[in-house]
């Protein structure tokens, strides 16, 4: 769950894609002194360096002072000329237009790295199957392992058209002829109501949504596209604290339709186990592997470090195992942009 | 000081209540840029957990946060305040639909219609491909004006045909139904033309224009009916060009015998 995958521009403010169709048609990316600053980091590749490597870039101008006011760079258009931005970049013309007011075809547009996709998820096999028996997953909440540490872009089609097919397929030859068990949903249903009343019992004075922002700031600055041990302990620590006070929500209403407080309550809830799950993976993996980058590791590290971390819940506390990388036909090698 | 706050006044609705349906006022204070949705659920957050609205991709993808916003149709995440003007914004649900809860109206309506044209390419004529079916840049670029649906209602809700009649197609269906008709890899693209050749269909539009000025994907429903109106003209035209061809060259062959 480390490998979180960080897209380099998205618009500043909203944080919608601005995607790489904008490089690929020749969008440069400047900083506030004006300089093309990808030459410094990647300069046979420059903007079209992997997704990592360009966040990272770009990132580091921001938090060296070299980017605009409120922390974003300018991706530039303008070159392409009007013709080529309306025939071959029309969508994000538009968004550029109707979110931000930005023109393409005049303005540069403001873009900062913001989180994109996880690389991590439930671990199932090649069928969609976890490791629990009949229990499947599907999209991008499911690990399959094809993006390795860092998904090429485009790719996560194989979750929807190649995995949601077979998991689906797998599902049905599963369930065969067999009649639900009327006794399981019972049961379920019966422990999900003894939740929500404790649930809507709490009275503390806590609220979903402060405990949520806190949440998404903590792992930004602390658990983000550069990761360092002090921050990351931190970020543990807090997360405890966090939880603590996740305890304490007191929910105004009860209703089960409509409720879109519980509705919170519950994204919360998942929220912190994931955010606990991606620290405790960070923290341990010493080293730098595709989108998770230790400032203090900075190389990938082969003889320790090839291998998938497995994360367990064993009485509320997370437990990490290890697991082989299955290798085929390209075995890793130092990467050169 | 007064300046420095928006009003929203936000339309409620809750079957279970009496009267089932009010007006709420909230105030926030004034952000640069901010968008109605940020807005919404900065008040939800803040004011009023029980405030009902959809929303999903916050980028005008999905299509589910339509309502009407000082009288005109839109997207909330797509709408800058500043730029909508003033300080004081009236939100609705979007009218012609049945309400759910507050601004979550029901639009099963809209689906079953989508359903009813069956949006989908029909290969069962020949065998299928083992790589894609591949059309020419140029006829996508003509169908592109049809294609960029994203289901939002918005059209609906401004659409007069559907105000009066709830079985009329709408615009977003017959503009759908333009783009299968039209796309060269649909092979029973013929069969389009049949399902919306009626009053619920393509003639039952009063061809104002409004989806047009509404749709946030730039979407042509209108010119897509039009061009769906000729296309059933022109095919019941050749019908009845077959019939007489066929009929002629047997009374042809009829006078041949008698000479």
């Amino acid at each position: 769950m480390e490998f979180v995958q960080f897209h380099p521009t998205t618009l500043f403010g909203t944080n919608i894609l601005i995607s790489e169709a904008a490089r690929g048609e020749g969008g440069i990316l400047i900083n506030a002194k004006g300089e093309r600053f990808m030459e410094r980091y990647a300069p046979k590749l420059l903007e079209l360096a992997p997704r990592d490597i360009v966040a990272r870039a770009i990132q580091i101008e921001i938090d060296e002072g070299r980017g605009f006011e409120e922390g974003y760079v300018h991706l530039d258009l303008r070159h392409l000329g009007e013709k080529t931005i309306k025939e071959r970049l029309p969508g994000i013309r538009e968004i550029a237009v109707h979110f931000a007011g930005i023109d393409p075809i005049e303005h540069p547009l403001p873009v900062q790295p913001a989180q994109h996709y996880s690389m991590g998820g439930i671990s199932t096999d090649l069928e969609g199957e976890t490791p629990i028996a009949g229990l499947f997953a599907a999209g991008e909440c499911a690990c399959v392992s094809v993006h390795g540490a860092n998904r090429l872009g485009g790719n996560s089609l194989l979750e929807t058209i190649v995995f949601g097919a077979r998991a689906g397929k797998k599902a049905c030859e599963r369930i065969g002829g067999k009649k639900a068990d009327e006794e399981i949903f019972k049961r379920c249903l019966k422990a999900f109501e003894d939740r929500l009343k404790i649930i809507f019992e709490g009275n503390g004075k806590e609220s979903c949504s402060k405990i949520r922002d806190e949440l998404r700031g903590m792992m930004t600055s602390h658990v983000g596209i550069f990761r360092e041990e002090k921050k990351l302990l931190w970020a543990k620590k807090n997360m405890e604290a966090l939880k603590d006070r996740f305890r304490l929500i007191r929910l105004k209403s009860k209703l089960l339709a409509f409720n879109f407080e519980l509705i919170q309550y519950f994204d919360l809830e998942s929220m912190l186990n994931v955010a606990e799950v991606i620290i405790e993976g960070a923290l341990k993996r010493k080293e730098s592997r595709g989108a998770h980058y230790r400032l203090n590791y900075p190389f990938r590290d082969d003889q320790n470090w090839l291998k998938h971390t497995l994360a367990y819940k064993d009485e509320g506390h997370i437990r990490l195992d290890y697991q082989e990388v299955m290798i085929t036909e390209y075995p890793p090698i130092e990467r050169k942009y | 000081m007064k300046d420095e706050f928006l009003t929203f006044r936000i339309k409620r609705f809750n079957k279970n209540r009496t009267p089932s349906q009010w007006i709420d006022i909230f105030q926030l204070k004034k952000k640069k840029g901010m968008n109605l949705l940020e807005a919404l659920l900065q008040i939800r957050d803040e004011q009023d957990g029980s405030l009902g609205f959809r929303y999903s991709c916050r980028g005008a993808v999905c299509g589910s946060c339509g309502m009407k916003v000082n009288g005109k149709p839109l997207l909330a995440c797509r709408t800058i305040l500043e730029k909508l003007g003033g300080d004081s914004f009236l939100i609705e649900p979007l009218p012609n639909f049945p309400l759910i809860y507050d601004l979550i109206i029901d639009m099963i309506p809209f689906y079953k219609h989508y359903c009813s044209i069956e949006p989908y390419f029909d290969h069962s004529k020949s065998p299928p491909l083992l790589s894609e079916y591949l059309m020419d840049e140029a006829k996508r670029k003509e169908i592109d004006p049809y294609i960029q649906c994203i289901h939002c209602g918005l059209c609906y809700s401004t659409c007069p045909a559907f105000g009066r009649n709830k079985e009329f197609l709408g615009p977003a269906i017959l503009a759908k139904a333009c783009r299968f008709y039209m796309d060269p890899r649909n092979e029973k693209f013929r069969n389009v033309i049949f399902k919306v050749d009626d009053l619920h269909g393509v003639w039952g539009c009063n061809t104002v224009y409004q989806c047009e000025r509404v749709c946030p994907k730039g979407v042509l429903p209108t010119h897509g009916i039009l061009k769906l109106r000729k296309a059933i003209l022109n095919d019941k035209l050749n019908r009845i060009k077959d019939f007489f061809k066929k009929f002629s060259t047997q009374f042809l062959w009829r006078t041949n015998q008698h000479v």
